[in-house]
């Protein structure tokens, strides 16, 4: 895991992508920052960090016979300390390779 | 009158032309003009033309007594000619059930627009009404007063404007009121029972009875049994009438648009749920909000209510 001077330097983009890929060894991983969707949001005026608000999308062999409630928890334990650094929401598809494409 | 109405539409046009032939043999009118402006009247659903002054004046000693009283204007005969036909009589239509096991009217109702007629078990006329949807007036109703629902009678009117569905309720109530001597129950002044009530919003629940009370109880034991007590719960962000964030708006418009009875509580009160976010976040084991909780489970967040809503999964959910 990186330095905390390291992940300093990073935007949460980064951090997010570092982590999810490196616990998840995901095949597919999109991480997309919507914070600009939500300026203004009341819940976020106090905030000086401009990074609240992502959206990921992971497709991993690690969700398997998972239900989604444990998909969703892995992904935020993994991320546990970005939601308490002003992290605010968190959109998630998690999703396995079959799922992705059935076998019809 | 009543005989008339159960003529077809080519047997009507046949009978009105042959009155206006009838009456051309006492006018100086030539017969084709006069067949003309009767039949551009016959098409017209709303006539706007109004008969020529000297046209008028030449019908008008001509009409004889009848025994429907019309008006004595001649230019609203044919108006209310065409409304009348617009919709059965009362008398003549056929009264539908609203069945308990149905759990309210079917398919059998229509969902154009007309007038109806709610009649209770005992076959006594209830209410009279006029609506752009008869269904789902009538279920409407039977949700509110299925004690009164017992049959219904619906009259579609075929090009509804705010006049036409007007005349046709007047026209069953006349009927009512001339064959039983009185008004419908639920059509007295003042009776609020059919009229559409604006819908109920529950109220947020509150886990403490405020800040100034001591808890005699761990705030987790309240979050506990208010999970297994309530078979839906959702903790949002605001108030449920004003969601203070979209994720919380979200999960609102999915639970009411699958009807489903729900609990809100609103994890920014800070006089009544006070620490409930911190607290609710270890008791679920989930860093965010909202969190949708259905017989005392966390399903989880707006995500996961947003997907099973997609894919249909919601409706066996909560029918466990």
């Amino acid at each position: 895991m990186s330095s905390r001077g390291a992940s300093a330097l990073l935007s949460r983009a980064s951090r997010i992508r570092s982590k999810l890929q490196t616990a998840l060894e995901a095949t597919v991983l999109e991480v997309d920052d919507v914070s600009y969707q939500h300026a203004g949001h009341a819940a976020v005026k106090g905030s000086s960090d401009k990074e609240t608000h992502f959206n990921v999308k992971i497709v991993s062999p690690k969700f398997e016979g998972q239900s989604l409630v444990k998909r969703h928890r892995l992904v935020y334990d993994l991320l546990a300390e970005e939601l308490q650094s002003g992290l605010h929401a968190l959109s998630i598809v998690a999703k396995t390779l079959h799922e992705t494409n059935p076998n019809k | 009158m009543q005989h008339s109405l159960k003529r077809r539409n080519e047997t009507d046009s046949c009978f009105f032309l042959s009155r206006y032939r009838h009456r051309s043999s006492m006018a100086t009118l030539n017969l084709s003009s006069l067949q003309a402006l009767s039949s551009h009247r016959l098409c017209s659903s709303f006539p706007q033309n109004t008969p020529t002054p000297s046209f008028n004046f030449q019908l008008k000693p001509s009409i004889n007594p009848r025994p429907i009283s019309l008006k004595p204007y001649v230019s609203e005969k044919p108006r209310a000619r065409v409304v009348a036909l617009a919709v059965k009589s009362l008398g003549d239509t056929e009264a539908l059930a609203v069945s308990p096991e149905n759990d309210g009217p079917a398919g059998e109702l229509p969902s154009g627009a007309g007038v109806y007629a709610v009649y209770d078990t005992n076959g006594d006329v209830q209410f009279i009404g006029l609506s752009r949807n008869i269904a789902a007036s009538v279920a409407a109703h039977w949700k509110s007063v299925p004690e009164l629902c017992g049959s219904v009678k619906a009259g579609v009117v075929d090009e509804p404007d705010r006049e036409t569905l007007t005349q046709a309720w007047k026209s069953w109530m006349e009927e009512y009121i001339k064959d039983s001597g009185k008004v419908p129950p639920g059509n007295e002044s003042g009776n609020a029972t059919w009229v559409r009530q604006a819908p109920k919003r529950k109220p947020d629940l509150r886990l403490t009875p405020g800040r100034r009370m001591q808890l005699t109880v761990p705030l987790e034991n309240l979050i506990d049994g208010l999970v297994k007590e309530n078979k839906v719960v959702a903790f949002i962000k605001g108030p449920r009438s004003a969601p203070l964030c979209g994720f919380s708006q979200r999960v609102i418009a999915i639970l009411e648009n699958e009807g489903v009875d729900y609990e809100s509580v609103n994890v920014l009160d800070e006089e009544y749920n006070y620490e409930l976010r911190e607290t609710l976040k270890k008791y679920s084991n989930w860093p965010t909000f909202p969190q949708i909780f259905v017989d005392g489970e966390l399903v989880g967040g707006c995500d996961i209510l947003t997907s099973m809503y997609e894919k249909g999964e919601l409706a066996s959910l909560f029918k466990k």
